[in-house]
């Protein structure tokens, strides 16, 4: 009696989950499928497609332009993430010592990352003009020279990632916090009884323990990060001179621009390999640095 | 420096850029242009009465509203069951499913969809818009309740079995009470994230089923000279999510984190 109703139970919640299981099944799986397909063949708008090996990949491994995207994402990737993880460990430390959080100042701190990309974008467009931003005009109250920023080959991204560090290490700061708080207290207590001077208790002790939490939201940067797009496309489509051409960009333009959808379909499966590549190693760091 | 004047420093440059939006937007446009940047300024209407009186921002608007509406409202038709039957089986590979639609770019699916709606005849439509945005919706509705439902002691689902309850009446009547903050978390971050999100309906859109983000950047390609302008739109299409999110903001950041930092 009793498993009777446990099977009809288990079927009962087949039949709640199957709705998402379609859909699933349509938007996401098949989608991948079709693209790992069109990447060994060619697909010319109106022609039939038509195999062809590895060719596209071929064609991607002899692209400079391919490589370059490549360069440009991974400089993206270290320097955002360099200074949103520093960044985001020294605001989190502030907040932790600050001892409560007033409402005002949590509304600042999660409106960066609420705001659509696409105006985070514009806003700096704004700031950043290189005649009449704010920006320039604030470096030149110390006497520096005023910079071309997003339309500079050599600043554009570290530009870029000065703005994504804007939107995101307030985000990274409220999950190091959440970390910070989860700590055991007797080992600060420990600490201090020993006398530790407070440098040393962070080295020591604070940022080991933290380590994977830490670990937690590089993971989530990662994935935005290695496929950045929004901010670039608004502010500089690639540019200048593909300075800040990322692989998602790239391959946005190989495919709805020249509607190359196969080679794009070869760049979408790299991309999407090398995002899983860096989150699994990543995973297997937290696992092994965790308490 | 003291812990306060280091985080009001932080705070405030943070706070600076949506600030100088905002302001921007009031500006004229002699003091928008204004070299060194003017800080006094008499506030004017004139940047927004220009973008509602020559674009067809309303209309992009509710396009914005349909799409996003629809794509959570079946992100939660979807994902709430899905997520609590993935919860009383304990069974993972919602989860598995989940991140790997949060990690994949967006370029993966967007080119079969494409080939796929351009043969249906559905690029431009709001279904095709609604159909891609849910698959943002979904996994973020599954995100947020599965931890809120595997929350509930499970003596209480129990309960309500033993009194009868079917399981679907044991999640209407019993379960979903139970994480209604979450569900309120799903659903504005569902809502937020589709309002924000730009690469599908860049191709997906057409004239007619544009939704703002998209016709914001169309925005800066016609006038990059009307800055004023700009701004307004700007602070219109960011109006909304930063209300949503600031009215939940207790919940939101565990919302966005929970999955992640519990594991």
């Amino acid at each position: 009696m009793h498993i009777s109703a446990s099977s009809r139970q288990r079927g009962a919640l087949a039949v709640l989950a199957m709705p998402a299981v379609l859909f699933t099944a349509m938007m996401v799986v098949f989608p991948i499928l079709y693209t790992i397909w069109l990447s060994f063949r060619t697909a010319p708008l109106g022609h039939a497609t038509q195999f062809v090996g590895f060719a596209n990949y071929a064609q991607l491994a002899d692209s400079p332009q391919f490589w370059n995207s490549i360069k440009v994402s991974l400089t993206l990737y270290v320097i955002s993430l360099a200074m949103q993880l520093t960044g985001g460990t020294y605001l989190a430390l502030l907040l932790f010592q600050a001892k409560r959080m007033p409402a005002i100042l949590r509304s600042i701190l999660i409106s960066p990352f609420m705001v659509p990309p696409v105006v985070v974008g514009m806003m700096f467009l704004i700031i950043l003009d290189p005649s009449l931003g704010a920006a320039n005009w604030v470096l030149s109250l110390f006497g520096i020279a005023p910079s071309a920023w997003l339309a500079s080959p050599e600043w554009v991204i570290p530009t870029v990632a000065l703005i994504d560090t804007w939107q995101w290490m307030p985000f990274v700061a409220l999950i190091v916090l959440g970390g910070l708080q989860s700590l055991p207290p007797s080992v600060y207590e420990a600490a201090k009884i020993d006398g530790a001077p407070p440098r040393l208790v962070f080295w020591r002790i604070t940022l080991p323990l933290l380590l994977p939490t830490l670990a937690t939201a590089a993971i989530l940067r990662t994935v935005d990060l290695l496929r950045f797009f929004d901010i670039i496309y608004v502010t500089t489509q690639g540019g200048p001179l593909n300075a800040s051409d990322t692989l998602n960009i790239y391959g946005f333009h190989i495919g709805f621009e020249l509607f190359q959808f196969g080679y794009a379909s070869a760049l979408a499966m790299t991309l999407t390999a090398m995002v899983f590549g860096v989150v699994l190693a990543l995973n297997r760091l937290r696992r092994a640095i965790d308490w | 420096m003291s812990v306060i004047a280091q985080l009001v420093i932080v705070a405030a440059g943070i706070l600076f850029p949506i600030i100088w939006m905002v302001s921007s937007s009031f500006k004229s446009s002699a003091d928008v242009t204004a070299y060194p940047p003017t800080f006094l300024f008499r506030p004017t209407l004139e940047n927004y009465t220009r973008l509602l009186q020559t674009t067809p921002f309303f209309s992009y608007a509710r396009n914005s509203l349909i799409e996003s509406g629809s794509s959570t409202l079946i992100g939660l038709l979807l994902g709430v069951p899905a997520a609590y039957a993935a919860s009383i089986t304990r069974s993972s590979w919602p989860a598995l499913v989940t991140l790997s639609a949060r990690m994949a770019p967006g370029t993966l699916f967007l080119i079969p969809w494409y080939i796929v709606f351009r043969d249906l005849g559905m690029v431009g439509t709001y279904g095709a818009l609604i159909l891609t945005q849910a698959a943002i919706t979904l996994p973020i509705v599954i995100w947020v309740l599965l931890p809120a439902f595997d929350a509930i002691p499970r003596s209480i689902l129990e309960a309500a079995g033993v009194d009868g309850c079917g399981t679907l009446r044991s999640l209407w009547r019993v379960a979903l009470p139970l994480v209604s903050s979450g569900l309120v978390i799903a659903t504005i971050l569902a809502f937020v994230f589709s309002w924000n999100y730009f690469l599908f309906a860049l191709v997906l859109s057409d004239e007619n089923t544009k939704p703002l983000v998209v016709a914001a950047f169309n925005y800066i390609g016609e006038g990059s000279t009307d800055w004023g302008g700009l701004m307004a739109a700007a602070t219109l299409i960011a109006l909304p999510p930063l209300v949503l999110a600031i009215a939940v903001q207790r919940w939101l950041v565990a919302g966005l984190t929970l999955g992640a930092v519990k594991g």
